[in-house]
């Protein structure tokens, strides 16, 4: 990584392709190494936490993107940074986070080298692009913070184009807006935290910051291992059926070995660690650090000779990671191979693809039937590359997404955006109640045009209300209720309503708000740590206050939630 | 051309209430329900309607359905035969019932410049309205080829919706391949039937059975104007009764409450609505 000293020396800010790439790296190095700490700033008290590993799970795919190009063009770096962000763009910040960098290789795409004044451009481009990302924009996300960011090097890079000022007035607006989010956006207010998927965004610029300053110092790199996944091509967009061949290594010698390690030393280089590394003909090199502490990052044929050299190099080695990409990319084409043969490809007309974790629940969407259900859900949400896989994998030229999570709305909406070889439509279903109402609903239409049919699932959304019961992850003050760390709340239509002990009592408080005394019909799917014994009691509870209502328990295997129940 | 006297006979599925069949002197051949190793003709007498709705989701082993004997058919057939000129058979749907079959044994001995077998290709007031339109033809006009075009004409426009509580006798039933595949395994569905051209489709699937009134609600309504309109109901007088007034605006005066027939009952199940149209357009087009 190029030193501040040598940075500086040009006195101008000229940026190729490759520096591009190594600072991408290093945020997405700091954003892992933040990744916890960016999912406990969860708002709500349920097990949501996802927005540092979904944002890390997408600089992951960028990074994988550029992982084995060597380009000095920023044009092209930014393009192929870019595409590997939407392809495995996952949860909301992710998805806006890919698109800032689509707005940013929008506005390098023909420039060979960036200046201060391209990365005004840029910037601009990136909070446009991230904002029409958003159908309605709220102010208190990633989004302010983003574009605070941006407008610090719109304001100022006419008085110095230093890229390291530059980097470190943008990390300092970044801050300066994250401590205001509490303030523009409510909840996090009540909830006592800053929005996660700016502070995200904050560490990535960091990282990057602090690599370009050579001050990924050892505490902060301690426990970071860059690439804990082997760096296998993430799937191409459109598949092609030969999606195998696409995925054979070219090199004969095979897909290699994945190797990363710490060196402690004096007087280490990072420019001859690397230029020893290309010399053993590795890829995917990434070293960052100081005379101290080097991070290195390669892939080899010879997993021996990256670290033979670093000890004859006098220095001392550190956290070692060795794997074996070969076989995590037969594993993974075996996975691969394996999910194929689920989707189904006797569906006629528009074919359904849906998201559910749990197998009750999913075989409750194939017997209704989806063509498709990805596993996933609360705890794991779906990429843009994950609905992608499964559209192209279907025969079915018209398809509607049901991702029932909000957090999974926007990859379902890009997938959509970018599946522009087939008619894609999106079902806004929120839970798994309103998705397998919209489900249902499907089976109404056996010969319309994909947009009847889109219609006619939407407007079964409006038919179920969903509840559901979960535990508290922290301690949290919303409205009028004080909920603490392990009681059990229940949502209702992803709003936290009640709170309590029992729950027995919190659930039918919960389906009291729900009108369950107006409805017909209600559904309890009891997931993976509950058992049907447990399910019954329950319903034998909730049916002496709701004695008119017909009752059905159904496995539904899910995570987190021990009761999902739908009210129609 | 000589005005002919032209009687019809049916089988019990066609739901015509007492009144009606006595008005037209419809001669109606009884079904078979079969339970706790009894055989029930279902001529109205044999079995309460009410009680057998009443235990039928209790009953076991479930009780199944038998075509009339072809003893019956013949007698029935022979006996209106005697008091006419010519006489009109319509059964249920050929597709789903044997009864067809066994008529058109019965109906065998006679000349066939005598006797007109049609298959009705639905059930209930679907098949009912084929035979009561029919009659009314045959009284007005004494004319066998216009008496035949008019059961023809109703059945082309007669439509029959039935909303189910459950999906479990129908598939029990397995008379309707769709229903016994994996669709409401594990979810309670409740499905809303079209019986047309002698099949039972898939009209709608929801989950309340307050969505499956709506559904009959507007699919009534897509056939409007209408000539005639039944609310059939299994053991839901109420609901068939909230059903007729939702209908108000297209119901002709007399639009006919009518619990629906334990042959058909027992592929059902209890507590269903139902809604035979006859399209005003019957007669014109």
């Amino acid at each position: 990584m190029n030193t501040r000293a040598a940075f500086r020396a040009t006195n101008n800010l000229i940026v190729d392709g490759m520096l591009i790439k190594d600072l991408f790296g290093s945020g997405l190095a700091w954003l892992e190494q933040n990744r916890d700490q960016v999912n406990r700033l969860n708002v709500f008290p349920v097990p949501d936490g996802d927005t540092g590993t979904n944002m890390y799970l997408t600089m992951q795919s960028a990074y994988r993107e550029v992982a084995n190009i060597r380009e000095n063009h920023v044009g092209k770096m930014s393009a192929a940074v870019a595409e590997g962000a939407i392809k495995g763009a996952r949860g909301n910040s992710g998805v806006i986070l890919s698109q800032l960098w689509l707005g940013v290789a929008k506005a390098l795409k023909d420039e060979e080298k960036l200046t201060a004044e391209l990365l005004a451009h840029s910037c601009q481009s990136a909070v446009d692009m991230a904002y029409r990302a958003v159908e309605k924009p709220v102010e208190g996300t990633i989004l302010t913070v983003s574009r605070h960011m941006m407008e610090s090097v719109i304001e100022r890079y006419k008085t110095s184009q230093d890229l390291i000022w530059l980097l470190k007035s943008m990390v300092f607006a970044g801050r300066a807006s994250l401590r205001k989010t509490p303030e523009m956006l409510p909840i996090l207010k009540k909830a006592g935290v800053v929005d996660s998927g700016g502070q995200g965004l904050v560490y990535i610029f960091e990282g990057m910051l602090w690599a370009l300053c050579g001050k990924l110092t050892e505490a902060n790199m301690a426990t970071t291992s860059v690439f804990p996944v082997a760096t296998l091509p993430t799937l191409a967009v459109p598949l092609s059926p030969a999606w195998e061949n696409a995925l054979e290594p070219d090199d004969e010698e095979g897909y290699g070995y994945d190797v990363q390690f710490l060196m402690r030393g004096e007087n280490l280089s990072v420019d001859t660690m690397r230029a020893a590394l290309a010399d053993m003909g590795g890829w995917s090199t990434l070293v960052v650090g100081d005379e101290k502490l080097i991070k290195v990052h390669v892939h080899v044929h010879d997993p021996g000779q990256p670290i033979s050299y670093a000890i004859r190099t006098g220095a001392a080695i550190d956290d070692v990671v060795v794997e074996n990409m070969q076989r995590q990319y037969e594993d993974y084409v075996e996975a691969r191979k394996a999910r194929e043969n689920e989707v189904r490809t006797d569906v006629e007309g528009v074919a359904v693809i849906t998201v559910a974790a749990g197998a009750g629940l999913s075989q409750t969407f194939y017997d209704l039937g989806a063509a498709y259900v990805i596993p996933g859900g609360q705890t794991m949400n779906p990429s843009t590359g994950d609905f992608l896989d499964a559209i192209n994998a279907l025969p079915n030229d018209e398809v509607v997404l049901l991702p029932n999570n909000k957090n999974i709305m926007l990859a379902a909406q890009q997938a959509a955006i970018n599946a522009t070889h087939k008619r894609v439509r999106v079902v806004p279903s929120i839970s798994l109640p309103h998705g397998i109402s919209a489900m249902v609903e499907w089976g109404n239409y056996p010969n319309a045009p994909v947009d009847e049919v889109t219609e006619g699932m939407k407007s079964a959304l409006a038919y179920v209300q969903a509840c559901e019961i979960t535990r508290a992850t922290r301690d949290v003050e919303l409205d009028a209720l004080t909920v603490q760390q392990g009681q059990y709340i229940g949502l209702l239509n992803d709003n936290l309503v009640v709170a309590g002990d029992d729950v027995y009592d919190v659930t039918q408080r919960l389906l009291e708000k729900a009108g369950a005394d107006k409805s017909e019909r209600i559904t309890v799917y009891y997931g993976d740590d509950a058992h049907d014994a447990d399910a019954q009691l329950l319903v034998g509870h909730l049916q002496k206050r709701f004695s008119l209502q017909d009752f059905d328990v159904i496995s539904g295997g899910q995570a987190l939630y021990p009761f999902i129940i739908s009210v129609e | 051309m000589t005005f002919k006297k032209i009687r019809f006979v049916t089988d019990s599925t066609c739901d015509i209430p007492p009144e009606l069949l006595q008005k037209h002197n419809i001669g109606v051949v009884p079904c078979y329900i079969n339970y706790d190793n009894k055989s029930y003709a279902d001529d109205g007498k044999q079995l309460s309607r009410e009680e057998f709705y009443t235990n039928l989701s209790s009953m076991r082993p479930a009780p199944t359905t038998a075509a009339p004997s072809p003893g019956d058919c013949k007698a029935a057939i022979e006996a209106a035969a005697a008091d006419a000129d010519h006489v009109v058979i319509v059964t249920v749907a050929s597709k789903l019932s044997g009864t067809y079959n066994v008529l058109r044994l019965g109906a065998a001995d006679l000349p066939p410049d005598r006797v007109t077998l049609i298959d009705g290709e639905t059930m209930s007031m679907g098949l009912g309205w084929q035979v009561v339109l029919g009659a009314e033809v045959a009284e007005a006009t004494g004319d066998i080829e216009k008496t035949v075009a008019a059961v023809k004409k109703v059945r082309e426009h007669a439509y029959l919706y039935a909303g189910l509580q459950t999906m479990e006798f129908l598939r029990r039933s397995g008379r309707v391949g769709w229903a016994t595949a994996g669709i409401g395994a594990l979810l309670q569905i409740k499905p809303v039937l079209l019986v047309k051209n002698g099949e039972v489709l898939s009209a709608s699937r929801v989950r309340t059975f307050a969505r499956v009134t709506d559904e009959l609600v507007r699919f009534a309504h897509s056939h409007a104007p209408l000539d005639r309109l039944t609310v059939l109901h299994a053991l839901n007088p109420d609901g068939a009764v909230d059903l007729r007034n939702r209908l108000a605006d297209i119901a002709p005066a007399d639009t006919i409450i009518t619990s629906i027939t334990p042959t058909i009952g027992t592929h059902i199940g209890p507590g269903g609505l139902g809604v035979v149209t006859v399209s005003k357009s019957w007669r014109t087009t």
